[in-house]
């Protein structure tokens, strides 16, 4: 039984890092288009 | 320090040398798509998968399915470690892999580290190793050369912020890379009597008159991808020390030079894909320059010996030999623990625990100067590039420009990213070291005290940050604690750090290029290659000074004042 409760712990630490991952995509592109992308002189 | 050792170090240089271009042109070919011997197998891949092999993503979407995949590859594994008592494969009865370090387990090998804290003869059945850290080692190493080609593509063109595919990079980097180039590996390990088989264990009588049992199994596919993917973890707890896995000192010099193969010859790909071949000659010349200070240090530290036991009548000449395998002696210790500590391997063939503490400062350094000196399959290259990035930008603030780089103009976003990437890794290796020095959960671990104590720490947080994967040894790391934090330090070190790279990449397949003005600052000349070292070790090493001034560096004072931990 505890094993148990700790292997979804970790299954659930796993899925916890991925989506923050993907998050942190979505912060890395929102910090991109703080800029235009345009070149500046 | 003898010539013979001199010798055998020249030899390895320059076989590295011989081999960079080749292996560049090779690699070229096949994230080029114009290597098609393969062709029927991939394309039913992509059908079966339902993958668009012609879809050029954008970062984003590239960086997604990076982390899907992996997120993916990494659950399964951990349930089949759990469950490996049920599975087939496993006539020694293994019973599942605890908890804690099948987390650790299955994120070290997803993320091209492979810390073991298991003993893999005793823990793994054939099937764990051979279906799930096996494909780690294939996958993972085919994600890490591909993301080093995104960023290459991102700097080449512009295209939208569109750097490739990952799915058929992955696939490609697989069918045409790693794994001809394993198979051809382990024939040759095998050819030299590394031992390949599903034999039982065998029971032998020593002269002692002792019965020792010793393990068998499928070593050399194992370890020629290991080697070849800088993944490193062993099949046996003594890896490449182990005679089953390197018998001769053919297999001691082929193991070494296949985890050099693949990040030398990225960086002649990528001068290639740059339409610059002298930068990236220049990229591997920064390397081959750090490599060189590294080992000639180890070899000169472990040649020296510890003064503590020539006072004890060891002969001097004899070097420190403590922790190394006879067959291969000091030079082929020292340029191992280099080369595998320069690249993101972590296949160790003498214990890095058991060098003088200015050898053992080498790959420690090695490994927090951020796996660039040739680096881990991909990671290496990419790790470089951000480098060359923040070269630039200093050189153009120092001369009032608007750093370009390859063509591309530098700006805010580009060199956030860059930070970014540059400050993930000191920050958990530091945070968790310091909290593990002092929460009794880090302490219960240690089973050196003093400086010696922390550098293992140290050595510990900064390998699996740096997805090097190899052990000071010396600190018991199967607990919940360093399971856990470590386990969680390899995904942090492998995508916390790619994804502002991929982001990178894409900000700068966004701009234009530029021509090239009076005002560029040149990257192909020997002022660039010392620019570059510069800034790679004062953002590198001086980030962790203090702390090794608390560990390596004072117990080399303390070992010349006559103590030891």
């Amino acid at each position: 039984m505890f094993s148990a409760v700790l292997d979804l712990l970790y299954i659930l630490l796993t899925v916890a890092f991925f989506g923050l991952m993907l998050a942190y995509v979505r912060g890395c592109q929102r910090l991109g288009r703080e800029e235009t992308g345009e070149d500046r002189p | 320090m003898t010539a013979n050792g001199w010798v055998q170090i020249l030899v390895f240089a320059v076989a590295v040398l011989a081999i960079t271009k080749p292996a560049g042109l090779y690699i070229l070919r096949v994230y080029d798509g114009s290597m098609r011997w393969l062709a029927p197998v991939e394309r039913a891949i992509y059908r079966v998968c339902g993958i668009d092999p012609d879809e050029d993503q954008h970062w984003t979407r590239y960086a997604a399915g990076l982390l899907l995949f992996s997120a993916v590859s990494m659950l399964i594994t951990y349930v089949a470690l759990r469950l490996q008592n049920h599975l087939p494969l496993n006539p020694f009865a293994r019973g599942p892999v605890p908890d804690r370090q099948a987390f650790e387990t299955a994120a070290s090998f997803t993320t091209n580290t492979n810390w073991q804290s298991y003993v893999g003869e005793t823990t793994m059945s054939y099937f764990s190793q051979m279906t799930q850290l096996a494909f780690h080692n294939f996958a993972s190493a085919a994600v890490g050369v591909g993301a080093a080609v995104a960023l290459a593509r991102g700097i080449a063109r512009r295209s939208g912020g569109r750097i490739g595919n990952f799915w058929t990079d992955l696939v490609r980097g697989t069918l045409y890379l790693f794994l001809p180039g394993s198979f051809i590996l382990a024939l040759l390990f095998v050819q030299q009597g590394t031992i390949q088989n599903f034999a039982h264990y065998v029971t032998a009588h020593t002269v002692e008159g002792v019965q020792q049992v010793l393990a068998m199994g499928p070593v050399a596919s194992q370890s020629a991808i290991k080697q070849l993917g800088t993944n490193g973890g062993g099949f046996f707890n003594a890896n490449a020390a182990h005679p089953f896995e390197s018998p001769t000192p053919w297999t001691n010099f082929l193991s070494m030079f296949a985890i050099f193969v693949i990040p030398a010859g990225l960086t002649y790909t990528f001068g290639r894909m740059v339409k610059n071949q002298k930068h990236g000659w220049a990229l591997w010349a920064a390397m081959f320059v750090l490599f060189a200070a590294g080992v000639t240090t180890a070899y000169w530290a472990e040649a020296r010996g510890n003064p503590i036991h020539i006072a004890r009548g060891i002969a001097a000449a004899d070097g420190n030999m403590e922790g190394k395998e006879v067959r291969f002696g000091i030079a082929n210790s020292a340029l191992y623990a280099t080369v595998t500590t320069d690249a993101s391997c972590g296949a160790v063939n003498s214990l890095h625990d058991s060098f003088t503490p200015i050898g053992g400062l080498v790959p420690l350094v090695n490994i927090q100067l951020g796996e660039l000196i040739f680096g881990g399959v991909g990671s290496g290259l990419y790790g470089m590039i951000v480098m060359a990035i923040l070269t630039v930008f200093i050189a153009g603030l120092m001369v009032g420009r608007t750093p370009e780089y390859l063509g591309k103009k530098i700006q805010s976003r580009e060199v956030r990213m860059a930070m970014l990437y540059v400050l993930i890794f000191p920050a958990y290796i530091l945070i968790l070291t310091a909290a593990s020095a002092v929460l009794p959960a880090g302490l219960k671990g240690l089973n050196n005290a003093g400086p010696h104590g922390l550098s293992e720490i140290l050595y510990a947080f900064s390998s699996v940050t740096g997805n090097n994967g190899s052990a000071f040894a010396g600190l018991t790391g199967s607990t919940y604690w360093y399971n856990t934090t470590l386990g969680l330090g390899t995904l942090f070190g492998r995508f916390a750090m790619m994804v502002p790279m991929l982001a990178l990449a894409g900000f700068m397949a966004e701009r234009k290029a530029v021509a090239e003005s009076l005002g560029t600052f040149p990257v192909t000349t020997p002022l660039f290659v010392v620019l570059l070292i510069g800034v790679i070790l004062i953002v590198g090493a001086l980030t962790f000074f203090p702390a090794l001034s608390l560990g390596p560096i004072v117990e080399h004072l303390l070992m010349n004042a006559g103590r030891v931990f």
